[in-house]
């Protein structure tokens, strides 16, 4: 038992590992609902206050009496303001497969991708947020945060690949969730400043981003094949020469 | 060495005489050896079997006497409390007590007031076992200056009466107890288990900090705090845990805690007994998961109590300092 607690990993860390929770998509079992119900009812009606008083507590406060709770009651969330931002990214991540379907099987991968991207900023301005977006991502960087909203990037951009079709199950599952999230994370970043109407900077800024994503990833394919081949005459070339290799 | 301890633990268990299990407890520190004397109270001389029969440090007692026990205990550390408490922490319980209130953020927010800055009630707070006044001084500084709000008030109850003393005492000297127009504290003296002079739905938050370790019944409590709540108030508490989760730290506390602070006791207050308790009734309090699992038996929503795989919570308190003292919360869910 006291071997247990000193092997067990330290608190900060266990949202990191491996969570008692289903790690794969299920289409036999739903997940169970990631809020309790009177936690949502407050969450939901505070984001209505977001554009107006930020990811503040005030905005949870006023939430939470217009749920019928009273003030004192946003004590329901530990990391208060915080737990705001991560409603927004839980609710939008898990209605992302809501807001759009794809009923043209001939769209790559690719394609799909980017409309998935795109549609998830969207949400982002549907939902009023994108001008106090800035806030909620400096809460994110801050270091008691960070594990959380890692773990929250990395779900959103496993959401994307699978909604898309993604099927591989080389290491390729993982440089591809990684490459993602890299380049969602810095698009949402552009979308805070982007002044163009309907946010048409951003959709080519995402472009070009998807773009060098292509073309460095080729370009890193063609030089793993350059070093194989090149290994292999190498080795070719010493056998030829006697060496027992 | 850390193996061996449920096997020795075990053989603890088969020996019969209660006496030498209490001894060795004492001296051994040993939480998991602790631990199996919590599963079976050994029954003391004084005590007949029929009665029922509650702890007291690692003494067993009546369940009647044991509020009046504790009523003797702070009776005689009424006077040097708060030094006491200065000297046994280390100062670190002011900070505990700091970031408690902070973190509860009492007092009507200025968002909710600007519709209508008048009409608006200030909130009710009822600090239990709350004598000498620290925190409900606290509750009404954070009310006042952070929040702006001038009309929460704050009901300090104790079962104690030397202790409120040293209250009326701390508070004689405040902006909040000294005008009469506008007295922002009242005092009640009442066992927490029998909160029968409030009325129910009528308190929006519900404090006690180092106080609940000495309920006869912690559940009874619970759920008086559970009626007294209004739909959405908060039942905070404050305590101290019995072993850290580490436990080479936990080795260095309870060394800490058994040797020192009776002896600071003696020197100090001269009363060695006193503080005795104090250190075994914390070893005798249930952990963090146990505690925060009681508080939702009581009908509490816990904030954040996450379930792990064995179906016990695993988060939803705050541990502060590697887990000396921890935070618990509950809200009360509003009935639909």
């Amino acid at each position: 038992m006291a071997l247990r607690t000193i092997l067990r990993a330290p608190a900060a860390v266990r949202p990191l590992l491996i969570q008692p929770r289903a790690l794969y998509h299920s289409y036999e079992h739903n997940e169970p609902p990631p809020y309790r119900d009177a936690e949502s009812a407050i969450l939901s009606s505070a984001l209505a206050h977001v554009p107006l008083h930020g990811f503040t507590e005030e905005a949870l406060s006023l939430g939470a009496k217009e749920a019928g709770y009273l003030d004192i009651s946003s004590n329901l969330f530990p990391k208060g303001a915080f737990d705001l931002v991560t409603y927004h990214l839980v609710t939008q991540r898990l209605g992302l497969k809501d807001r759009i379907q794809f009923h043209d099987e001939k769209i790559g991968v690719g394609r799909k991708v980017r409309s998935l991207v795109l549609e998830r900023l969207r949400a982002n301005v549907d939902a009023g947020v994108v001008g106090r977006w800035q806030e909620a991502l400096a809460l994110m960087s801050l270091g008691e945060n960070i594990p959380r909203s890692l773990k929250e990037l990395s779900g959103l951009s496993d959401e994307i690949w699978f909604l898309a079709g993604d099927m591989s199950v080389d290491t390729s599952w993982y440089t591809k969730r990684a490459t993602l999230a890299g380049i969602y994370a810095a698009t949402e970043i552009y979308q805070t400043t982007d002044q163009s109407t309907e946010f048409r900077d951003t959709e080519q800024f995402l472009d070009r981003r998807l773009e060098e994503s292509r073309v460095a990833g080729s370009a890193v394919g063609n030089t793993l094949e350059w070093i194989g081949f090149q290994g292999g005459a190498m080795v070719n070339l010493m056998r030829s020469k006697g060496a027992r290799i | 060495m850390a193996s061996l301890l449920p096997r020795a633990t075990k053989r603890l268990r088969l020996s019969p005489p209660s006496g030498f299990v209490c001894h060795d407890c004492r001296r051994a520190f040993g939480s998991s050896v602790c631990q199996s004397q919590q599963q079976q109270p050994a029954p003391s001389q004084h005590v007949s079997q029929s009665e029922k029969t509650t702890h007291f440090g690692f003494e067993t007692v009546a369940e009647e006497l044991k509020a009046s026990r504790v009523r003797t205990v702070f009776s005689s550390v009424a006077a040097n409390y708060d030094t006491m408490n200065d000297l046994m922490s280390l100062g670190i319980h002011r900070l505990w007590k700091d970031h408690f209130v902070r973190s509860l953020n009492p007092g009507i927010r200025p968002a909710s007031t600007a519709s209508s800055p008048q009409a608006t009630p200030g909130q009710t707070i009822l600090d239990i076992a709350g004598g000498t006044g620290d925190i409900a001084l606290r509750l009404l500084d954070h009310a006042t200056t952070i929040n702006h709000d001038p009309r929460t008030n704050v009901i300090i109850s104790d079962i104690n009466p030397e202790m409120l003393a040293e209250g009326r005492k701390r508070f004689a000297t405040s902006p909040y107890y000294s005008t009469s127009t506008n007295r922002r504290v009242s005092f009640l003296e009442a066992n927490a288990e029998d909160l029968s002079a409030i009325v129910s739905n009528s308190i929006d938050l519900y404090t006690v900090a180092f106080g609940i370790r000495n309920f006869t019944h912690k559940q009874v409590a619970l759920q008086e705090a559970f009626r007294v709540l209004k739909p959405g108030g908060v039942f905070a508490c404050l305590e101290f845990t019995p072993r850290l989760s580490n436990p080479l730290m936990n080795g260095i506390y309870k060394r800490w805690s058994f040797g020192a602070i009776p002896l600071i006791g003696q020197v100090v207050a001269a009363d060695r007994e006193s503080y005795q308790y104090l250190v075994e009734s914390i070893e005798r309090f249930p952990s963090q998961s146990e505690f925060a699992g009681m508080i939702e038996e009581a009908g509490f929503m816990v904030p954040g109590g996450e379930r792990g795989v064995e179906g016990e919570l695993e988060s939803g308190w705050e541990d502060l300092s590697l887990g000396i003292a921890a935070i618990h919360k509950g809200v009360k869910p509003v009935s639909r």
